[in-house]
């Protein structure tokens, strides 16, 4: 895995590093203009929730190669508080900031695969992705 | 001994293709025998034959080209696989049953020449079959992308006014396809009404509703209007019996009734020009 | 950066150029909300026509923007939503409900005079 493929989130500047990482790299995969769109605003949701509810964290951009298809990977990892109540977070409209709570769910449905693992006190690590059509 | 069976093949290849074709043909299912005209049925099966006899000399790689060029005329022609297979067995039936008749076969030596046969015409077979089915599948991936293209047509009929007709079965990436079709057409167009057709479309579930949803409300975020049309009986019952809310959105039953509410909404109207008394 | 705000007649007119990020949306509403109070205006076209993607925060900050204008005696029209970003709005779970929405900023000037002369 290439070093350059990584942001580490610790200031609100950083949010923008990290989504236009991901686009270079959707742009580079070949995703057309929504996906673009799609991969861009989940790695902003995810960036922007290490910035705001772990303080500090990572999120890393992979591309993925399986048998004839081509997809990207988004990794957004942080050691913050974690997540207590996953299934409530990923219920639309959940939100403990004052948020639309539109993000974490709303990531899931942007992209295809999404896979979240949290304990309270560790820390929380995301993973999507999404596939070339 | 596979140079017993090449050489009676080779010198009776006329009478075996004859009784081939006669014996193919009444066999044939009748579909196969509609699909092409007489000659196209004996000139291919003529190149069946060749390609057989082929088998037995040649090198293994001509072969092999052969047999793709083959199985995808055939698969062109719409002959079925069974009809290929059932005629690669009617070959062997027909030399076997000559090569009896003309003494070459004996009790003594019958079942080596079965075993001869099977050896030849099981891998043959399984090549066929592979041939086949991948032949299928590249046609089967080509005509997806082609319904692609055709799926979602986006028809501006006046100014700012565009009619996307939806047909057939949609699926979630069907119905991505369309969403992304529809805006960036409504866009490209400036319409400033958009009618989403649905009398072509087979069942209205749940999803299906719910991606209409989605993309009426995307047309609304870009500065559109978005209407249904084309609501059948079936599909009203359907969809009130679900609870799925459409009151958000204009409906119309038909194209007509759609288009003439575009018109009014746009501040257009439609006037016969004299001369009609 | 800060994002320019232009005044014609009573409107105000925005074009958003380049990639918001959250101290330019947020000093964008803050400047937003002092030229309506300056000017009286009563009417606002935001043009998002050079936009490529808003994610829930934006989302929030042009809703809210929207309302508070609304509270101060200004219509806001919003232009030139991309489809892509039409999509991920969508997709997100953001409907932007009651926002009045226009092709373009021609179209948005009209809609604007539509709804104030209303
Ligand atoms: N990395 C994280 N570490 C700890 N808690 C998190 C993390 N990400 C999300 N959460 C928790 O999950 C909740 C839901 O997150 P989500 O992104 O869905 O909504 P939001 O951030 O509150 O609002 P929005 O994203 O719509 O502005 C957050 O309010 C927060 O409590
Ligand atoms: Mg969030």
């Amino acid at each position: 895995m290439d070093i350059q493929s990584c942001v580490t989130i610790i200031n609100e500047w950083d949010i923008v590093a990290a989504r236009q990482l991901g686009r270079n790299v959707a742009k580079e995969l070949g995703f057309g203009t929504v996906d673009q769109a799609r991969i861009t605003t989940a790695i902003s949701e995810l960036a922007r929730n290490i910035y705001l509810y772990a303080g500090k964290g990572q999120i890393c951009i992979d591309k993925l190669y399986d048998g004839g298809k081509a997809g990207l990977r988004i990794n957004a990892v942080d050691s913050g508080p974690g997540i207590r109540e996953i299934r409530q977070v990923m219920e639309d409209g959940f939100s403990t900031s004052g948020g639309l709570g539109a993000g974490l769910p709303g990531v899931k449905r942007l992209m295809d695969e999404f896979d979240i693992e949290s304990s309270p006190g560790q820390g929380t690590q995301i993973r999507a992705s999404k596939w070339l059509r | 001994m596979n140079q017993t069976i090449s050489n009676y093949i080779q010198s009776h290849k006329q009478q075996i293709q004859d009784e081939w074709i006669n014996r193919t043909k009444e066999e044939a299912d009748e579909r196969v025998v509609r699909l092409v005209s007489d000659r196209v049925f004996v000139s291919t099966s003529k190149e069946f034959i060749d390609l057989l006899i082929s088998n037995f000399k040649g090198t293994n790689e001509e072969y092999t080209n052969r047999l793709t060029d083959f199985a995808e005329k055939v698969v062109r022609l719409g002959w079925p696989l069974t009809f290929v297979t059932k005629g690669l067995h009617t070959f062997n039936l027909i030399v076997f049953e000559g090569m009896q008749e003309e003494g070459i076969v004996t009790k003594e030596n019958q079942m080596d020449i079965v075993y001869e046969f099977d050896r030849w015409a099981t891998p043959m077979n399984n090549e066929i079959v592979s041939v086949y089915s991948s032949t299928w599948e590249r046609t089967v991936s080509l005509q997806k992308i082609a319904l692609q293209e055709l799926s979602a047509p986006l028809i501006p009929v006046f100014e700012g006014i565009t009619v996307m007709p939806l047909v057939g079965t949609i699926d979630t990436e069907r119905a991505k396809q369309i969403m992304e079709n529809l805006l960036k057409g409504a866009v490209k167009h400036r319409s400033e009404v958009v009618l989403i057709d649905i009398t072509g479309v087979p069942v209205v579930d749940t999803m299906v509703a719910h991606h209409i949803i989605q993309a009426a409300d995307a047309v609304r975020l870009i500065g559109a209007k978005c209407m249904l049309v084309g609501i059948r009986p079936e599909i009203a019952q359907t969809i009130v019996n679900l609870g799925i809310d459409l009151n958000q959105f204009t409906t119309k039953n038909n194209l007509k009734k759609g288009i003439e509410a575009a018109l009014e909404l746009t501040n257009k109207k439609i006037v016969s020009t004299g001369g009609a008394k | 950066m800060r994002i320019p705000i232009l005044k014609l007649n009573d409107c105000l007119l925005v074009s958003i150029q380049w990639e918001l990020d959250d101290q330019t949306a947020l000093q964008f509403q803050e400047d937003l909300l002092h030229k309506i109070h300056e000017t009286s205006a009563n009417g606002v076209v935001i043009d998002l026509t050079s936009i490529d993607f808003i994610d829930s925060f934006i989302a929030k900050v042009l809703g809210d923007v929207i309302n508070m204008s609304k509270l101060m005696g200004a219509i806001v029209v919003i232009t030139g939503i991309q489809p892509a970003v039409a999509i991920t709005l969508i997709e997100l779970g953001i409907g932007l409900d009651d926002v009045l929405t226009a092709l373009d900023l021609e179209k948005g000037l009209e809609k604007l005079q539509q709804e104030l002369g209303e």
